[in-house]
């Protein structure tokens, strides 16, 4: 039994209208729940329920804050980070026809860690700027170039143009890595080297409910980017000319639909750092898992990486007492024998 | 006249790959494309289907210039079976199928049963059925091109483009297409290498360094004198003693 004879395939989108809400509130319960400190079941619900419904049952301040403002608020952000991130996989990977592109191939992460720098260790912007900010302009910043070089190039349709974008943000990448590298050598103490790298592996650590204002509109408009596109986006299964002859405007939905990948995962990367492996790596393993069609691919890699990422902060913040690794590092490092197992089995099934 | 250009020309980096065509395809003809490799044909029918826009002239679709129509509302019109379309993709041949629907469908506009009744016709037309479940690269290069078809049927289209849909494909498989491609109540336009096959079109335009060359019915077009001057080979007509039908026999010329 393969993944396509399941009988939930196919067009069953309403499925994930009673699928996604439970298991999302339950990943952001758990998230909500677990840390270093023990706090009782009981105690996390009261809190909930205080600021939700303003409930008023007498909890303590300290716990209160820890369950609100510290856990909640970083399990929204990894939610709508992890559906961001996940989504804008599914997107590259199927505009571009190739399985290795991940949210970062534009240059994305490369232009922000250099804009990240540019604020924190040059001092640009005079410290009116914030890293957030800067981080964000320079991951736009990136993407324009890369942007630019690709239609230079002269993409024209189908598979050249897809490997002129790939080769484009190879090229982009470098460039602003090697920025990068060069303002740190040039002007970063040890410190702030410090501070970067654990910025660029990813790091949930400052992050308090305001950025939460910032994320959630970038993750709904991912989400509904997607599922209005989902016939496009099959579309393109045999390339971008036979997208065309289905009626598809591909210069139309490249552009849109890249654009908006580009500015999902400037604004995550912005707020949480470059956390690698989750755009690149949840499309696959939920393609094994549900199957090629976006219809299904698209709310299944949205909430795979949603609850990916709350389970990943919640690893990052209990498995070294006393210390937060950066989630980037548990992403890669609970992901990759994961996404093995997947492999191994999509493999024996398939 | 339901699909027509004029003066279409298409070049890239200075090479001119299809140079002023002018021709006018009648509703329901089978209009077959030959000439030798190299001579334009899938250009041209990459700009017939609308997913190439000429540099030069115009495409007529429902005598309108197909720039000012949505890609959308050609596909409802014109399907494509492209000549290498492959997918690395892990899809089932129900999947590659139903994509046919795809200029038919909408946010607004969801999957229905009609829609499962069409894509389950275009099985059965193209003697798939039965493959539903079966995975894509589990296909032969027959059956991979026998699904395009199917998928370009789905499309229920007015006028169908076909770059050389026998290749890949045994001989027994070769006439079912042909056949069933003569048979539908379509216009189609069909790139052919094999000269004996394009006997069975209704009409054969030659296209040789991208420009039209001749066009006229089969007997008209395969004579020996434009086969020696297009392909550069010599042919000889013989007559099938089965049912009198014309074959061309070929030989390198001196």
């Amino acid at each position: 039994m393969t993944a396509i004879d399941r009988p939930f395939y196919r067009r069953s989108h309403w499925h994930w209208g009673l699928v996604v809400p439970p298991v999302l509130l339950a990943a952001l319960l758990f998230g909500a729940s677990l840390g270093e400190t023990n706090i009782p079941a009981n105690v996390v619900l009261q809190v909930l329920a205080n600021k939700l419904f303003d409930a008023g049952y007498p909890v303590d301040r300290i716990d209160e804050g820890i369950v609100w403002n510290y856990r909640m608020s970083r399990a929204v952000v990894a939610a709508c980070c992890g559906a961001g991130l996940a989504l804008s996989g599914v997107i590259l990977q199927a505009l571009l026809r190739n399985a290795l592109a991940d949210p970062y191939l534009l240059g994305i992460s490369a232009g922000a860690s250099t804009g990240a720098v540019a604020v924190t260790v040059i001092g640009l912007g005079g410290g009116l700027i914030s890293l957030s900010l800067g981080a964000f302009t320079g991951a736009l910043m990136a993407f324009g170039f890369v942007a630019l070089l690709a239609h230079a190039a002269g993409g024209g349709a189908g598979l050249r143009a897809a490997s002129v974008i790939v080769l484009a943000g190879i090229a982009g990448s470098q460039m602003f890595n090697a920025i990068t590298t060069f303002l740190i050598t040039k002007s970063a103490n040890a410190e702030q080297s410090r501070a970067i790298m654990f910025w660029l592996m990813g790091n949930m650590s400052g992050v308090r409910w305001p950025d939460v204002i910032t994320v959630v509109p970038a993750a709904v408009l991912g989400v509904g980017v997607c599922v209005w596109n989902t016939r496009a986006l099959d579309a393109f299964t045999f390339g971008a000319d036979s997208a065309a002859s289905l009626g598809v405007s591909v210069k139309r939905v490249q552009l849109t639909l890249i654009g908006i990948a580009a500015l999902v995962t400037a604004v995550m990367v912005s707020v949480v750092g470059a956390i690698g492996f989750v755009g690149l790596v949840i499309p696959h393993a939920m393609r094994f898992m549900v199957g090629h069609r976006h219809g299904i691919l698209v709310p299944a890699s949205a909430l795979a990486g949603a609850v990916f990422l709350i389970f990943a902060d919640v690893i990052s913040r209990v498995i070294i007492p006393g210390q937060v690794l950066p989630i980037g590092v548990v992403t890669a490092l609970v992901g990759a024998p994961v996404f093995a197992l997947i492999l191994i089995n999509g493999r024996a099934s398939g | 006249m339901i699909l027509s250009c004029e003066n279409l020309g298409w070049e890239t980096q200075g090479k001119e790959i299809v140079r002023d065509i002018s021709i006018t395809v009648n509703e329901g003809e089978k209009l077959g494309l030959i000439g030798p490799n190299g001579s334009g044909k899938s250009t041209f029918l990459r700009m017939l289907a609308g997913i190439r826009k000429p540099n030069m002239g115009s495409v007529y679709l429902d005598g309108q210039s197909m720039t000012q129509q949505r890609q959308r509302d050609i596909a409802q019109r014109v399907a494509l079976v492209e000549q290498h379309a492959d997918t690395a993709d892990r899809i089932s041949v129900r999947d590659a199928v139903e994509l046919g629907r795809t200029p038919w469908l909408s946010a607004l506009r969801g999957w229905g049963s009609q829609d499962d009744a069409i894509v389950a016709r275009a099985l059965t037309d193209v003697d798939l059925t039965g493959f539903n479940h079966r995975h894509w690269h589990t296909l032969s290069g027959g059956e991979r091109q026998r699904v395009h078809i199917a998928r370009a049927l789905a499309q229920q289209p007015k006028v169908l483009l076909l770059d050389e849909p026998t290749n890949h494909l045994d001989i027994r498989h070769q006439l079912s297409i042909l056949h069933l491609v003569t048979r539908l109540p379509v216009t189609a336009v069909i790139a052919l290498h094999d000269l004996n096959q394009a006997m069975l079109c209704d009409r054969i335009c030659v296209l040789q360094n991208g420009q039209l060359r001749a066009v006229g019915t089969p007997d008209e077009i395969l004579t020996g004198d434009l086969l020696g001057e297009v392909f550069g080979v010599c042919a000889h007509f013989l007559t099938d003693p089965a049912d009198q039908s014309r074959v061309i026999r070929f030989h390198t010329a001196m």
